[in-house]
């Protein structure tokens, strides 16, 4: 997992989790789903050690992403998270400006 | 003495028969005072008043039960758009307490195998259970270092 970190890459606090959670959702959920089905198998964590770091790369990979081509949008998004403690409701202009930047698709 | 000379009769043999002098009632007496209660039974009757409470209580709670369909419908979008984003998150931040869990676990065996070295017959690392389930370390502690 340290080798996915880089220096200016975005800090997955919970407010940058929160806010990219609708892309997070949406590209990562093969890897989610996956990973949730072997850990409902077994909750032994050594056995789904693969699959986790799946999970990791890709929503690192994601939020490297987001971080590159939205970039502004997506530091206010999480600003206001930050600022509101994750209250979707309080941050509706911030998200509108973010999902207009980076469309869901 | 005066009241001899006030109260006199003519006549009178000592002042035991002397006439009373009282402030009394005028001859044929006082008017007659009613002093009998007399409320006028008017207004709704006890059915009316049953019926009326009655009527609004249940137009009371019929309002707070549309109130409460509506406050329901209105968070239930809310809280779903909440508990997706949870949903979305949760095994990325599993998958990150597992690996941290397993470097720790696996620091915890060597220790343990090092210290029951000389142990005749003990074998290094866990199940302390039979079930065949993995559970996790009940030491009542998750994270000593931490605290």
């Amino acid at each position: 997992m340290a080798a996915n970190v880089s220096a200016e890459d975005p800090v997955p606090t919970s407010a940058v989790l929160m806010a990219a959670s609708k892309q997070i959702g949406l590209r990562c959920r093969n890897e989610n789903v996956a990973f949730l089905k072997c850990k409902k198998k077994d909750a032994d964590p050594e056995k789904c050690l693969d699959k986790g770091r799946d999970v990791t790369r890709c929503v690192f990979s994601l939020l490297r992403d987001l971080h590159q081509k939205c970039n502004k949008e997506m530091d206010e998004y999480s600003r206001c998270m930050y600022y509101h403690t994750d209250e979707f409701e309080l941050c509706r202009k911030e998200q509108e400006a973010f999902e207009k930047a980076c469309p869901l698709e | 003495m005066t009241e001899a000379v006030i109260r006199n009769k003519p006549g009178m043999a000592s002042i035991k028969d002397m006439p009373l002098l009282q402030d009394g009632p005028p001859p044929g007496g006082f008017a007659p005072v009613r002093y009998a209660r007399r409320i006028p039974t008017q207004g709704p009757s006890a059915i009316a008043i049953f019926l009326a409470t009655f009527g609004a209580f249940a137009w009371g709670m019929y309002q707070v039960g549309q109130g409460n369909k509506k406050r329901r419908l209105m968070n239930r979008v809310i809280k779903e758009e909440k508990y997706a984003a949870r949903r979305a998150i949760l095994p990325l931040i599993q998958a990150e307490e597992d690996e941290r869990f397993v470097k720790e676990w696996r620091k915890y065996l060597e220790d343990e195998a090092r210290i029951m070295k000389n142990v005749p017959g003990w074998k290094v690392g866990e199940n302390v259970y039979n079930s065949g389930r993995w559970m996790p370390p009940a030491t009542g502690e998750l994270r000593p270092e931490v605290w």
